[in-house]
């Protein structure tokens, strides 16, 4: 059996991202789709939502079928445990307008009702989307004063800076690009064309809301991100990578230094990426970073970093030293030189094997015309990589052995993690730019034990994102995991905690420190089930 | 010839690699599976119809001499392998790297003793991302030639991105062997033993890269981060501050012969640009003439030639073509603002003004663009206008000194001591000690005109502060200054005699007439009340 299967378009996921491309290569054209992971309809299961365009030409009328799209899941779990995945379009009774060509999603419940709102990038600004409870969503952009105008969001992240129990908003801006450029062209020495890098443009500046917990964001990005400079953001991840208790945002920018803010528990962010050793390479480049995300993969208790790169310069690896230093690891681990002919976007640390390690993904695709594809209709196409974690600070390129859907050649960007059919193991959507839309079910991650944990919290009982959990097995190890839903490229992961327990059986012991900075202890949790914990319900 | 007296050459181009540069780093396309060597026959070429008419003709040509070639009974593998190789070359440089490769490798089957081959074969499989493929085609090359040192140096760069430091070390090691002072060998010895854990001598080969070359400033990065292994935080500090991206690379003669190959718009261009950073101006108006007799109506060759001719002293030719870039698009921003910088140098503000404001209207985060207009707003008298840019600046860069230190000017030129002295305040707040700051704040101390924010005391408390990190003219100008203001004539006096005679002999005539003026204030014991004279000013 392959290790992964798509079955999109068998349980009901029939999309094709459209990105309008005529060869006049419009910037946005590149960037899309981000896709999400989340429970809207909170009956236990991760519904999916995916990012569209549409031609971007001047004149081109509109197709109004072209919108992103709201696909509800209808998982059907019988008595034997067997399953049945199967998706609807709900879009038309969603009230999701998003007619304008995406790029990314971000999820969180803003308003703390329980329910998880919807937060969407586009060319020509963002909108919010408060989730209704009834299966319908209300667009608060204005309201709420999250459209990020001007601006050039792609990633977004929720998160709770200031500890005052609201989800606050970080949108990831990348590049100053006014209207439609027909003027900018970017030849390579021979003359042809291609899409011009974000330097052509300039970086736009990122933005900080402050959520007052009353559905209205504030704009705080001038106090709280002091020292900002305008580069072009494509990745966000959060996490306390100092182990303060606070949590603290890390930006991949395409081309220029990463940027780490680290929370001064104060309101306010301190630029630490360079100082910190996050900002470039071990040989001091910044690189075109992408993707990214921030786990504990080498089970030492602190938040590590993978970014994903261009063509011919290899995945990064920042590996934490506890206190928020890090040192590039990336040639060491193997994952820089297995990834060096790729262009890598949507990634996560996932432990699909579940034997207690985070392994990684990327969706790969090219941002320079790949010769002899002429027969490609978007030629920019790469194959997956799969990586698996040695445990020993290396990773073992698993790729060749993961299955067909690891051999096609796509242009992939946005990838959204989460445990899709509720069997205990991680599976993949994955967006890609002019193509399907792919959902990777993971076929060979439950043959080993696991737990699976959501945590939650306040008066509506709602993801506590950036929670950090500690699950003790058997063996005695702790492995630290966090709730998060942000990471990767555009997209929105599964909130839930999934931890693989390899071959140990037995009940686990969690510790969970919350982002309110408490701390709660539950014994005794049952392996190989999906359980919530609430927060006031510990020990 | 010597840097243009109308404006520098780098004002004149700021920019344009936001405009019209390909990105650095910019991946290849990934290499195909492994293609299958043909000799005997001319492979079908790829599809050029994208590449300008002159590189397709080019190609053409190169690909009729291989089909030639092979059909000649007399022919031997030797000039097989050259039409090969030759062919190759050009479709390497016009980035089609599957069909190159495939040349290389016929090339290569052909004339197995031929170098060159392997080599091209190495690089195409780096900028492919093959690590694996690249460092085993430089090792053929060492094969055939064991000393190339440009090749060694390729190894051992491979390698430690593959994770193989100790193939590294010895590659970067026998580089060092044929030659102690190769810089990049050095600079990759230094990030080995930096990879190895090896901090002190990690210090030891990249502070030699700096000695031996104090422009290589990428070796800054890796030496901050083996000063901070070693605990030495003060130098991390110091290298990190002073960290910049210039390549450190071997010479490789047979890759830059590749940038020159090809008859396109984009090379002439690229060859000029390098002439302008050779300071070689006839070159590089040369090379930029070639690009506009194939692409006539390009703003960018235009704009590039003009800044040529602007250093060879041709003030009206470079106008001229300045202008034609501005008229074929008028969104062209860099030559925008080049007219405003040349307008600027002449006096004429009103029209640097409208030149630097079209900039900033096609480019709103240029920020130099933005800096030179808040300068001739403020030589026109419109002082609140150049504030609003100066704040504009600072929004979106709030560290940026240049900014920072115009407004601080600015408000002091228009009476507003007290606002200059807070953002003073404020800034050395963020960054105490910065010695930009606390000099600026230590002028306005002694000078102001206004008594609530002189404060004389702490002027000169500044100034033995700054006195103990170093001495420059201004700082000296500065603690005579203070030293007036606080009452101490004679040795103001003395002091700026002594300062005086050393601006005479550093030829610095405008700072000597300052000094002068400033001389007889002294002289009639008076304090000085003005903190920065117009010409100090941005």
């Amino acid at each position: 059996m392959e290790w992964f299967t798509d079955r999109a378009q068998e349980s009901g996921i029939d999309f094709t991202h459209v990105n309008g491309a005529t060869g006049k290569f419009y910037y946005p054209e590149i960037l899309p789709p981000g896709v999400a992971l989340f429970d809207f309809d909170n009956d236990g299961d991760l519904d999916v939502y995916l990012v569209q365009g549409h031609p971007l030409e001047p004149g081109t009328r509109p197709d109004p079928s072209l919108r992103g799209r709201l696909y509800r899941n209808d998982l059907e779990v019988r008595a034997d445990g067997t399953r049945t995945l199967h998706f609807t379009d709900v879009t038309a009774q969603s009230g999701i307008e998003a007619t304008a060509f995406g790029f990314g999603v971000a999820t969180g419940d803003v308003d703390n009702d329980g329910f998880v709102d919807l937060y969407l990038t586009s060319f020509g600004g963002s909108q919010l989307y408060r989730n209704s409870g009834n299966g319908t969503f209300t667009d608060i952009t204005k309201q709420s004063g999250t459209a990020n105008e001007p601006g050039f969001g792609v990633s977004a992240a929720f998160l709770d800076y200031d500890r005052d129990g609201a989800l606050d908003l970080y949108v990831g801006n990348n590049v100053r690009y006014r209207g439609l450029d027909k003027e900018t062209v970017c030849p390579n020495p021979a003359g042809a064309r291609d899409y011009c890098p974000p330097q052509i443009y300039g970086g736009f500046p990122d933005r900080l809301y402050h959520n007052d917990g009353k559905g209205h964001f504030t704009d705080v990005t001038a106090k709280a991100l002091p020292g900002l400079r305008p580069r072009p953001a494509l990745g966000v991840a959060t996490a306390d990578f100092d182990g303060d208790g606070w949590i603290d945002i890390y930006v991949a920018d395409d081309g220029e230094d990463n940027m780490l803010w680290m929370n001064q528990r104060n309101g306010t962010f301190k630029e630490s990426a360079l100082a910190g050793g996050a900002a470039v390479t071990a040989e001091g480049k910044a690189e075109a970073s992408m993707g990214v995300d921030a786990g504990d993969f080498d089970n030492d208790g602190d938040e590590d970093l993978i970014m994903t790169e261009l063509t011919s310069q290899g995945f990064n690896l920042y590996v934490n030293d506890g206190g928020g230093r890090f040192r590039d690891q990336g040639a060491v681990s193997g994952l820089g030189p297995a990834s060096t002919p790729f262009t890598g976007w949507g990634t996560a640390w996932f432990d699909y094997d579940n034997d207690g390690w985070l392994d990684t993904f990327s969706a790969n695709g090219t941002i320079i015309m790949l010769e002899g594809h002429q027969n490609v209709p978007f030629p920019y196409d790469q194959h997956r990589l799969l990586f698996r974690n040695l445990g020993n600070g290396r990773f073992e390129d698993v790729t060749a052995k993961a299955g067909s859907l690891f051999a096609m050649s796509e242009s992939g960007r946005g990838a959204a993690f989460g445990d899709i059919d509720n069997d205990g193991d991680i599976d993949v959507l994955v967006g890609n730019d002019a193509g399907r839309t792919r959902l990777l079910i993971n076929n060979v991650g439950n043959r080993q034990h696991w737990v699976g944990l959501r945590v939650v919290g306040g008066a509506g009982g709602r993801d506590m994102l950036g929670a950090r959990v500690g699950v003790t097995g058997a063996d005695g190890k702790t492995r630290w995991r966090r709730a998060r839903a942000d990471g990767s490229y555009a997209s929105a992961n599964d909130p839930r905690v999934l931890v693989g327990l390899g071959a140990s059986s037995g009940p686990v012991t969690v510790d969970v420190k919350w982002p309110d900075g408490t701390a709660e202890r539950w014994n005794g949790v049952t392996a190989d089930r999906w359980t919530t914990l609430r927060q006031g319900e510990g020990k | 010839m010597r840097r243009g007296s109308l404006v520098t050459a780098s004002a004149l181009a700021l920019g344009l690699c936001m405009a019209a540069c390909s990105q650095p780093g910019a991946p290849q396309a990934q290499p195909s599976a492994a293609q299958q060597t043909d000799t005997d026959t001319a492979a079908p070429l790829p599809d050029i119809s994208k590449l300008v008419p002159s590189v397709q003709h080019q190609i053409t040509e190169a690909h009729d001499w291989l089909v030639k070639t092979a059909a000649k009974p007399d022919a031997t593998a030797i000039d097989r392998a050259n039409a090969h190789g030759e062919l190759g070359k050009l479709l390497m440089a016009a980035q089609l790297p599957d069909a190159a490769t495939t040349e290389m490798n016929a090339a290569q089957a052909l004339n197995p003793s031929d170098y060159r081959w392997p080599y091209y074969l190495a690089h195409l499989a780096r900028s492919g991302g093959d690590l694996p493929k690249a460092a085993d085609a430089f090792q053929r090359v060492l094969q055939l030639k064991p000393d190339d040192m440009d090749s060694l140096v390729w190894l051992g760069d491979v390698s430690l991105a593959s994770g193989k430091v100790d193939v590294a070390e010895d590659a970067f090691a026998h580089a060092l062997r044929l030659d102690p002072n190769s810089v990049s060998a050095k600079y990759g010895a230094g990030r080995t033993a930096l990879a190895k854990g090896e901090h002190a001598k990690a210090v030891e080969y990249l502070e030699e890269v700096l000695r031996l070359n104090p422009k290589a400033t990428a070796a800054h990065y890796p030496l901050s981060q083996a000063y901070g292994a070693l605990g030495d935080t003060t130098k991390s500090a110091e290298h990190l501050r002073l960290r910049r991206d210039a390549r450190i690379a071997p010479r490789d003669t047979l890759m830059v012969e590749l940038d020159s190959l090809l008859q396109s718009p984009q090379t002439y261009e690229s060859l000029g640009i390098r002439r302008l950073d050779e300071e070689d101006w006839e070159g590089a108006a040369e090379q930029f003439r070639k690009g506009l007799a194939l692409a006539p109506d390009s703003p960018a060759l235009h704009h590039r030639l003009a800044t040529a001719l602007s250093m060879m002293q041709d003030e009206k030719g470079a106008v001229a073509e300045f202008e034609t870039a501005v008229r074929l698009s008028p969104e062209y921003f860099p030559s925008q603002f080049s007219l405003g910088v040349l307008a600027q140098s002449k006096g004429q503000h009103a029209e640097a003004i409208q030149r630097f404001q079209a900039a900033l209207k096609a480019r709103p985060t240029y920020t130099e663009a933005r800096l030179r207009l808040a300068s001739s707003l403020r030589r026109a008298g419109k002082l609140e206008a150049a504030l609003a840019e100066y704040d504009t600046a600072l929004a979106s860069a709030p560290d940026n000194t240049e900014a920072r230190m115009g407004k601080v000017m600015v408000l002091s030129k228009a009476h507003r001591d007290r606002e200059a002295r807070r953002v003073l305040d404020e800034a050395l707040q963020s960054s105490p000690g910065d010695l930009v700051t606390m000099h600026a704040l230590a002028r306005l101390l002694a000078t102001s005109p206004d008594g609530t924010v002189r404060d004389g005391a702490k002027a000169m408390d500044l100034v033995q502060q700054m006195l103990k990190r170093g001495r420059t003219l201004e700082l000296g100008e500065t603690y005579a200054m203070t030293l007036a203001e606080l009452g101490q004539y004679r040795e103001a006096q003395a002091l700026q005699r002594d300062l005086t005679a050393a601006a005479e002999r550093a030829g610095q005539a405008a700072m000597k007439a300052r000094l002068i003026a400033r001389q007889k204030l002294y002289d009639r014991a008076d304090p000085c009340r003005t903190p920065w004279t117009d010409e100090e000013m941005p």
